[in-house]
């Protein structure tokens, strides 16, 4: 449409109570929101149930999904309404990809965060620590 | 207000490089955090070790973080909190 298209990301938490079905149901109902406004899913990543850091409506786990999609801005705000009027879905996250992020995102692409945190952690220390700390 | 430019005053801080990452291993390299482009808030690992138990971020006095560094972590915990990947307050106080 009228603007150019940006890349963005978007995490949502879904009501983990629901059956697997139903989850199915929730994440191609987000899905096809993104497409009928005019938005290209790039990737979907589905971080499954994990514990929240604190209760959210009265619920302790929610079913995480984290994807990255290419629409125009205009489309974000009626997206965010149709995830805000969504009873099942408990949180969600939306960020528009700048240059920095995006050259982030190409670097650990489809990677699970956690997996990466103890990856540099194992890979990191060698080289680099002894180099700059002088004591 | 303090005199920053006092050169007795300089001369009692701590080097920025001494100031370690906080205890035990854990100890972060000011160089490597300088390197950091983006910061990106699904990396609670890294997250958790720039907060305290409360769940509150750590001061860059404590830590020794560059500002730019700072800056980038303040955003990133504050959308993990948002997504509840990280406490808003630790349980533990609440």
């Amino acid at each position: 449409m009228a603007t150019k298209p940006n890349t963005y990301e978007l995490t949502y938490i879904v009501n983990a109570v629901l059956s697997e079905e139903q989850l199915k149901e929730v994440v191609g109902r987000v899905q096809r929101h993104i497409e009928s406004l005019g938005g290209e899913t790039l990737s979907t990543n589905e971080w499954g149930t994990r514990r929240l850091a604190y209760p959210i409506r009265k619920k302790r786990n929610g079913y995480y999904v984290n994807l990255y999609f290419r629409a125009g801005g205009e489309i974000i705000a009626r997206l965010e309404r149709l995830l805000e009027i969504d009873d099942d879905i408990l949180r969600y996250l939306t960020l528009k990809y700048d240059a920095k992020m995006l050259r982030h995102f190409e670097k650990y692409k489809g990677e699970i965060p956690r997996t990466r945190a103890a990856e540099a952690q194992a890979a990191a220390p060698a080289p680099a620590k002894e180099e700059d700390e002088e004591e | 207000m303090a005199d920053f430019n006092n050169s007795q005053n300089r001369d009692a801080r701590p080097n920025r490089d001494s100031r370690g990452g906080g205890d035990n291993d854990q100890q972060t390299n000011r160089a490597d955090l300088m390197t950091v482009e983006y910061l990106d808030y699904k990396d609670v690992e890294t997250l958790k070790r720039f907060i305290n138990e409360q769940g509150k971020i750590l001061p860059r006095r404590i830590t020794g973080a560059p500002a730019k560094f700072q800056r980038q972590l303040t955003r990133a915990v504050k959308r993990a909190r948002l997504l509840a990947m990280l406490p808003f307050v630790a349980d533990n106080v609440r």
